[in-house]
């Protein structure tokens, strides 16, 4: 996946759609308060300056499928674990909740079910069949629509026609209205998300750590590094 | 040997066994009310949910993994006192064996239970075990998880034997000198000791390999227990010291437990004849050594985290130091250090009572040296949008309450089952035939040589 | 046959009186001695000394490094998943798992020796006394046939018994 932080508006738009498109459960205020809430993808706010010369910069931030996940090797049941694809699978029914993986995941991309999920009616209706619903207990994070993933390919074999880039689009991807966020297969060199890998504008978040993500963000120019340690001046938005 | 004090030895040490006093009866009431309600507890946290404690997105880990931290580090009371002093052959630990073996064994059930309470999903805990399952799936050895179950459970079953075999001779003492039921019972669990020198000299050499083989274990258990945290990538985990780090600061907290434990055994079961102030002394300056050097690991790692600068781990560093977990930083610096050093250093001060209140404070300072290793750095982990705090609430703090009361209630009721002296190794510390004088010196001074 | 015990007070008697067994005749193997505790710096007391307890508990150790490497590399071929690009076959961590299943293995390895040469658990002997709970030595011929029981009792009347049995 790329993502184009010069495009991204921070209308949150895909975290609504990845919530509806994944059944992810909507806590409510008194847990988000407790810091429960669950989104697969979230758009981190920075401020930077002093008024009135303020600048407002996004980061949508969602699980970085990394080519050497840390949160891979410390699950002892196997539930986090690397598809032959590239992807980082959760195996929802192989979790018994240690949350080792949370805590090794220096992105904070993952979350877990505190409490059963619960959708009170008549929202229950509008929940996503291709997509299980997680037992209270498991850990749960983005899946680039895996769901999709698998749709799209058994469509494109169905109609006898190899899959196209852009034929297959997480829920976030589809809902960007700024077009910012970009899927597709790294392993073609001319798909359009191999293209914006290989971008100048391009780098990788807490790359220095050596977990080899793969999403590859975009901007003209690097943020000013400090906002990122020094918390006074990154005045984050309510999580 | 004279007979005559052997037997006064047997009757001192069994009567605690033989004989139920009503405040036996109370202490074993209120601690089982408190264990239950932890049991209450824990039983309303796997219907609710994690989400009845204070873990949060990201501090993921917090009293429950700090509780199983520290009560395994207490387990290593035993494998010091017991296999090293044993292999080395410092005679005044023979009153002090079994209390320790005890504390191990019983730390070590309460400590195991930890990890089960912590899950998210319990009731699928056995899928750590290595079984061929119908999904065809093992357990990922690669995970300090994993590796936890297999030291904790090969720790455990050591331990369990290592106490268990040298109380055979005890609790055939116990079947000869009962009738009715007990000496029932007590038939069943001698096995049919009966005493034969080749019986006696099959014992004492499972008993020296086992001391052998139970030193390395309790050392690897507990560094794995710190590979939990240091294989991680988050900020102040992922240290090279932390296996020696925590080692020694689990020896640090089993001595003080120990003392704790002696302290009230002496006082409650009139023990004051057989855990003499000599071995309070012997244990405080151990003590002090382990003081010591806890405090040079915490300076060494410090000191290279400070030195090296790295913003990552300097914002954990300072929380600790001056923001808001200093508090309790400091606290465990008076506590493991400041207050232990002059009570255990000099010697007019190193009474029985001054090395009971060290011991109290190094386990509170050892609880707290574990929560600020976990939730401080989970809290404030690389990428910083996502920082967390952690407050928490009762259903954690009523959990581990219940833990504190259920060693109490397990070590009120192993009392009973039998002494906790044990008697035929104090026997054998009395023996006039003793080769070195450096050995009647410990001896008499032991008060063994009667 | 019957069995004869004398109950001692102190294991210096009790020296004298194996000592006198051995001289009236009687072999090492058919004196028995029970007490209440390892009476190794006597002669009577320092008998079957001698052990491969040790050697087994190797033997223990090496059947569990045996075990868990092979329980470790067979699973992790049986299914190969890919966990954050560790090798499949991951043997610097799976050297924890053998390091833990080589101690327990030694570990059971002895309990067992123990159990099986100390014929844990077993039966009392028949002429087993609780007296030797209150700190007394027994020290008593198994099998003595009719010519025999003279000399024995004559043995232990002249080295301070307590008292004498005689089991059926």
């Amino acid at each position: 996946m790329a993502v184009d932080l010069d495009r991204c508006t921070g209308c949150e738009a895909c975290v609504v759609a990845c919530h509806a498109e994944n059944n992810i459960p909507t806590v409510g205020p008194t847990e988000a308060a407790r810091g429960r809430a669950m989104h697969w993808i979230r758009v981190e706010r920075y401020w930077e300056g002093e008024f009135p010369d303020v600048q407002l910069k996004f980061k949508p931030v969602m699980c970085q499928h990394c080519d050497e996940a840390p949160c891979e090797p410390v699950c002892p049941t196997y539930a986090s674990s690397h598809t032959s694809e590239g992807l980082n699978a959760q195996i929802y029914n192989r979790c018994i909740g240690t949350r080792y993986c949370a805590n090794a995941c220096s992105y904070n991309v993952r979350f877990f079910n505190f409490s059963s999920p619960v959708w009170d009616k008549p929202l229950h209706l509008q929940l996503n069949p291709d997509v299980s619903a997680r037992e209270m207990g498991v850990m749960e994070k983005c899946t680039f629509c895996i769901q999709r993933i698998n749709t799209g390919k058994i469509e494109a074999k169905a109609a006898g026609e190899p899959l196209k880039d852009g034929d297959i689009k997480p829920a976030c991807v589809q809902s960007c209205t700024a077009n910012a966020l970009v899927f597709g297969d790294l392993n073609d060199p001319d798909s359009h998300v191999s293209q914006l890998s290989r971008s100048p504008r391009g780098s990788k978040l807490l790359e220095e750590l050596g977990t080899k993500p793969k999403v590859t963000y975009l901007q003209r120019e690097s943020w000013d590094e400090r906002s990122e340690y020094e918390p006074d001046r990154a005045k984050s938005s309510t999580k | 040997m004279n007979p005559e004090t052997d037997n006064r030895l047997a009757d001192d040490l069994l009567r605690p066994v033989l004989h139920t006093s009503r405040g036996f009866y109370i202490a074993v009431a209120l601690f089982s009310s408190i264990v239950l309600c932890g049991a209450a507890t824990w039983g309303y946290q796997i219907y609710y949910g994690i989400g009845v404690t204070g873990y949060n997105w990201p501090v993921f880990w917090a009293f429950h993994e700090t509780n199983f931290v520290f009560w395994i580090g207490i387990s290593h009371a035993g494998t010091l006192i017991s296999a090293i002093l044993r292999i080395v052959n410092a005679t005044w630990r023979r009153p002090v064996t079994r209390c320790a073996e005890v504390i191990t064994a019983f730390a070590l059930m309460i400590g195991a239970m930890f990890p089960l309470i912590h899950l998210g999903r319990p009731w699928l805990a056995w899928w750590l075990i290595p079984y061929p399952s119908e999904r065809g799936l093992w357990p990922n050895y690669r995970s300090p998880l994993v590796w936890d179950f297999f030291a904790i459970n090969t720790y455990l079953t050591a331990s369990l034997l290592f106490l268990i075999l040298p109380a055979l001779p005890d609790f055939a003492l116990i079947r000869d000198r009962t009738t009715g039921w007990r000496k029932r019972v007590y038939s069943i669990l001698s096995m049919g000791w009966h005493g034969t020198p080749k019986q006696w000299h099959r014992l004492e050499s499972a008993m020296h390999i086992m001391a052998l083989a139970i030193i390395p274990i309790a050392v690897s258990v507990h560094t794995i227990v710190s590979f939990d945290f240091s294989m991680a990538l988050v900020p102040m985990w992922h240290s090279t010291i932390f296996g020696p780090y925590f080692v020694a600061g689990a020896i640090f907290s089993g001595i003080a437990a120990l003392i704790i434990v002696m302290a009230l055994l002496r006082k409650l079961l009139h023990l004051e004849a057989y855990l003499l102030p000599l071995h309070f002394q012997n244990l405080g300056k151990l003590m002090l050594t382990m003081s010591l050097l806890w405090g040079y690991f915490v300076f060494n790692e410090r000191l290279t985290i400070w030195y090296g600068n790295s913003p990552h781990e300097m914002t954990v560093f300072w929380s600790t130091q001056t923001g808001k977990y200093a508090p309790l930083f400091w606290t465990m610096v008076l506590c493991n250090f400041v207050i232990p050093f002059p009570l255990l250093t000099i010697k007019r001060l190193r009474s029985i009572t001054a090395t009971v209140i060290a011991s109290c404070g190094v386990v509170v300072g050892m609880w707290l040296e574990r929560f600020l290793i976990i939730v401080p750095s989970l809290s404030r982990k690389a990428a910083s949008f996502s920082w967390g705090s952690y407050t928490p609430r009762w259903p954690e703090i009523v959990i581990m309450v219940a833990s504190f009361a259920g060693m109490a209630l397990l070590y009120l009721l192993f009392s009973k089952l039998m002494p906790i002296i044990s008697i035929w190794e104090l026997k054998v510390g009395q023996h006039p035939q003793i080769k070195s004088a450096a050995k009647v010196q410990d001896a008499e001074a032991a008060g063994e040589l009667v | 046959m019957t069995a004869i015990y004398g109950l001692y007070a102190t294991p210096n008697s009790a020296q004298r009186a194996f000592d006198k067994l051995r001289a009236a005749g009687i072999s090492e193997k058919e004196i028995v001695v029970m007490s209440s505790e390892p009476l190794e710096e006597y002669a009577f007391g320092s008998r079957d000394r001698q052990t491969i307890m040790p050697w087994i508990a190797v033997l223990g150790a090496a059947t569990g490094l045996a075990v868990a490497y092979l329980l470790t590399s067979l699973t992790q071929r049986a299914w190969a998943i890919n966990t954050g690009g560790m090798p499949i076959v991951s043997n610097y961590t799976n050297l924890i798992i053998m390091f833990e299943l080589t101690m327990l293995g030694a570990v059971f390895a002895t309990v067992l020796t123990l159990m099986k040469t100390a014929r844990l658990p077993g039966r009392l002997p028949k002429f087993y006394d609780p007296e030797i709970s209150r700190g007394k030595i027994l020290v008593g011929v198994g099998r003595v046939d009719g010519s025999r029981v003279a000399s024995v009792e004559a043995a232990f009347q002249s080295t301070g018994v307590e008292t004498i049995k005689t089991v059926q």
